[in-house]
């Protein structure tokens, strides 16, 4: 990676008195795969067709490759954009959709019919050029979508929930294959997803997105393991959120008990309440009496009971009511070492434990 | 128990709702179909001494259509129709577009509009634009009091009245189908287009019109069809030089009461209008086809 594919300055869009996209300022390094994530109606499509050229921004800038192009009209930016529809012309077969870009630039015949066979043979279609896109499946819809973006070599390709029609397994297969054609073809991605798992397992970076802000940008592991804020921690997996209050020495008295957080930060001041996240799959739980078995030495522990427990098949998910008062979710892995009578029964007394360095402080 | 699922039961109710093609059936046997067949018929036939039509069976008045006297009524009229399909849709288009696209939530209000005026009778609208055209019509009245020109313009008893009268006419048989297909349309294949490096004239050309091309078609079938048998506009707008296939047939049945010749030009007129049909609707169920 090197060198700056997309810098977004500042930019705003406003519809009317609707701020859909409040002053954002990202930038997106070459070859970079960059994903923008957010609930429904966080400003991601509008962020997205303010790179294409579909709207313009009420303020702000937008560097493609160093150069400005808010007042660059669509057909004369190099980018291209998947739609979420797809949006193929039904009344030309595979081969036509593909050359499409090319056609209008002009290019020489013979290099367009090399090119378009290249690009199918990269989306694996090449068996079905003459076919119309009403003959085909979902999933090819998509790649010819795909195909035709590509074939055109743009600096940058903009895909907006490329995926978000496909049924579960086809959409877990095409991120494969996306981020197999991104690796190869090397172009700057920008993707728009509302599914974080999704988002984690394809991007370089994750720019979090909600009412139209980045609430947290960064790679997948940094969004996941230290978000900022609230939201970001709830937006991506599940956290359980524990109201604390700062006490000396770094650490934060979470009822009766003390916790001592490792990396609480500096500007936390004596008395201050903060909220500590803990993920599900990080939280321990060993029955009481019992010796530890799950629960290590250096652990944080309160004690709990079980609520409820959902069979996941490769695992359990429980609710524990914990000594004083609190919830908290845990998932808990089924593994190798799980003995076949263990069950878990609702009402169970246990004892629950995390390492500290697992809390998340929040802002 | 479930009563539904008794085979006896739904076979007599399907039996019960069958009956109900009848009364249709029979108003359509009566007073389509038999009043059809009997032009049919008349068209083989001839006239007897006193002017009335008699059955009987020769070619005469198929000859006679194909005269020489009257090949340029057909042509011209053909002329008309084809003059009147363009310009219906060189108007109706942007307007349809206009109110498909950015109509917004005034679109059916200005549908609406525009379908309004033709709740007046064809005849009655047609009256308004001999009003407006004549000698001493409003247009030329304005144009002379304007200094325009001198003496008012010759507009009425032109090929330009007659053609402008079926414009005025039928284009809303443009409008709506074109209307249909362009709301229909995915805008996000426009900007497709667009992001695909075609300008906006490029994109319309090679986009918008295939994405529309089964309104353009049932826009073009709906106006030709009746355009080209229309009598109306050239009765009242134009004068002997613009003379109309349905001026002619209207004139057998009236003026002339030579209703065999009138039978056999319009049996000549239905079959050549049915071969446009036939067209339009192959291509417009492999369209349909297509979308499927
Ligand atoms: N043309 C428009 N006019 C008015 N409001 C708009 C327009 N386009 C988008 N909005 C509003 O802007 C907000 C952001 O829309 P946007 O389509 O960017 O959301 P999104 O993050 O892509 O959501 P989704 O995941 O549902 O696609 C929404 O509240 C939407 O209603
Ligand atoms: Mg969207």
């Amino acid at each position: 990676m090197s060198g700056e594919a997309i810098g977004i300055q500042g930019i705003t869009k406003k519809f009317g008195d609707f701020v859909a996209v409040d002053d954002i300022s990202l930038s997106i390094a070459q070859g970079e795969f960059f994903s923008l994530l957010g609930p429904s109606g966080c400003g991601k499509t509008t962020t997205l067709r303010m790179l294409a050229g579909f709207e313009a921004p009420t303020s702000g800038r937008i560097l493609l490759e160093g150069d400005p192009v808010e007042k660059v009209p669509p057909h004369q930016r190099n980018v291209n954009m998947v739609f979420q529809s797809y949006a193929l012309f039904e009344h030309l077969d595979v081969e036509g959709n593909v050359a499409f870009g090319l056609k209008r630039k002009k290019v020489p015949k013979d290099e367009i019919r090399t090119r378009v066979a290249e690009a199918l043979e990269l989306v694996a279609l090449s068996s079905r050029s003459g076919s119309r896109p009403n003959e085909l499946s979902g999933g090819q819809r998509q790649r010819v979508a795909l195909a035709r973006a590509l074939v055109n070599q743009p600096r940058v390709l903009l895909l907006d929930e490329p995926l978000g029609a496909l049924d579960l397994k086809l959409r877990r297969q095409m991120q494969i294959e996306l981020k197999a054609i991104q690796r190869e073809v090397g172009i700057t991605f920008v993707y728009v997803t509302h599914d974080q798992e999704e988002a984690l397992s394809m991007s370089d970076r994750i720019a979090v997105m909600s009412d139209g802000k980045v609430a947290q940008c960064g790679p997948p592991e940094e969004v996941y393991e230290h978000p900022k804020e609230e939201f970001v921690a709830g937006f991506i997996g599940i956290s359980n959120l524990l109201e604390g209050k700062v006490e000396s020495g770094g650490r934060v008295r979470i009822g009766e008990d003390c916790l001592e957080v490792p990396d609480l930060g500096d500007g936390h001041t004596e008395g201050e309440s903060v909220r500590i996240a803990v993920r599900p799959e990080k939280v321990a739980v060993d029955e009481i009496g019992s010796a530890a078995y799950r629960i290590e030495p250096d652990m944080f522990t309160v004690e709990g009971e079980i609520e409820s427990k959902v069979y996941l098949g490769v695992g359990n998910q429980l609710t524990l009511k914990l000594g004083n008062g609190g919830r908290l979710v845990a998932l808990e892995q089924a593994t190798y070492r799980m003995r076949a009578d263990e069950q878990w029964e609702v009402g169970q007394k246990v004892k629950v434990g995390w390492h500290p360095e697992h809390c998340m402080v929040l802002g | 128990m479930d009563h539904s699922l008794d085979p006896g039961e739904s076979l007599t109710s399907k039996r019960f709702w069958d009956w109900f093609i009848f009364p249709g059936g029979i108003w359509i046997a009566l007073l389509f179909a038999i009043p059809l067949f009997l032009v049919l018929a008349l068209s083989f036939g001839h006239v007897d001494d006193f002017g009335r039509g008699v059955y009987g069976f020769s070619l005469d008045n198929y000859r006679d259509v194909f005269d020489a006297t009257y090949i340029p009524v057909l042509v011209r009229s053909v002329a008309y129709a084809l003059a009147t399909v363009i310009l219906c849709l060189l108007i109706g288009y942007p307007v349809a577009y206009f109110i498909a696209r950015y109509g917004g939530r005034y679109r059916y209000a200005l549908v609406a509009a525009l379908v309004i005026p033709f709740f007046v009778n064809y005849l009655v609208r047609t009256y308004a634009w001999v009003a407006l055209l004549a000698d001493q019509g409003l247009v030329n009245n304005l144009l002379v009091d304007w200094g325009l020109t001198e003496a008012p313009i010759q507009m009425i008893n032109t090929p330009f009245a007659v053609v402008g009268g079926l414009v005025y006419g039928y284009i809303i048989f443009m409008i709506l189908p074109l209307y249909a297909s362009i709301e229909r349309m995915d805008p996000s294949v426009v900007e497709a287009g667009k992001d695909l490096y075609g300008s906006p004239f490029q994109t319309f050309i090679h986009v918008t019109l295939p994405a529309t091309q089964a309104g353009i078609l049932a826009g073009c079938v709906l106006v030709f069809l009746p355009t080209v048998g229309d009598f109306v506009s050239a009765q009242l707008l134009g004068g002997p030089d613009t003379y109309m296939v349905g001026n002619l047939i209207q004139d057998q049945f009236f003026a002339a009461s030579n209703w065999p010749f009138g039978s056999a030009l319009t049996v000549v007129m239905m079959l050549f209008l049915a071969v446009w049909m036939v067209f339009y609707l192959r291509r417009a169920s492999k369209g349909e086809a297509e979308v499927l």
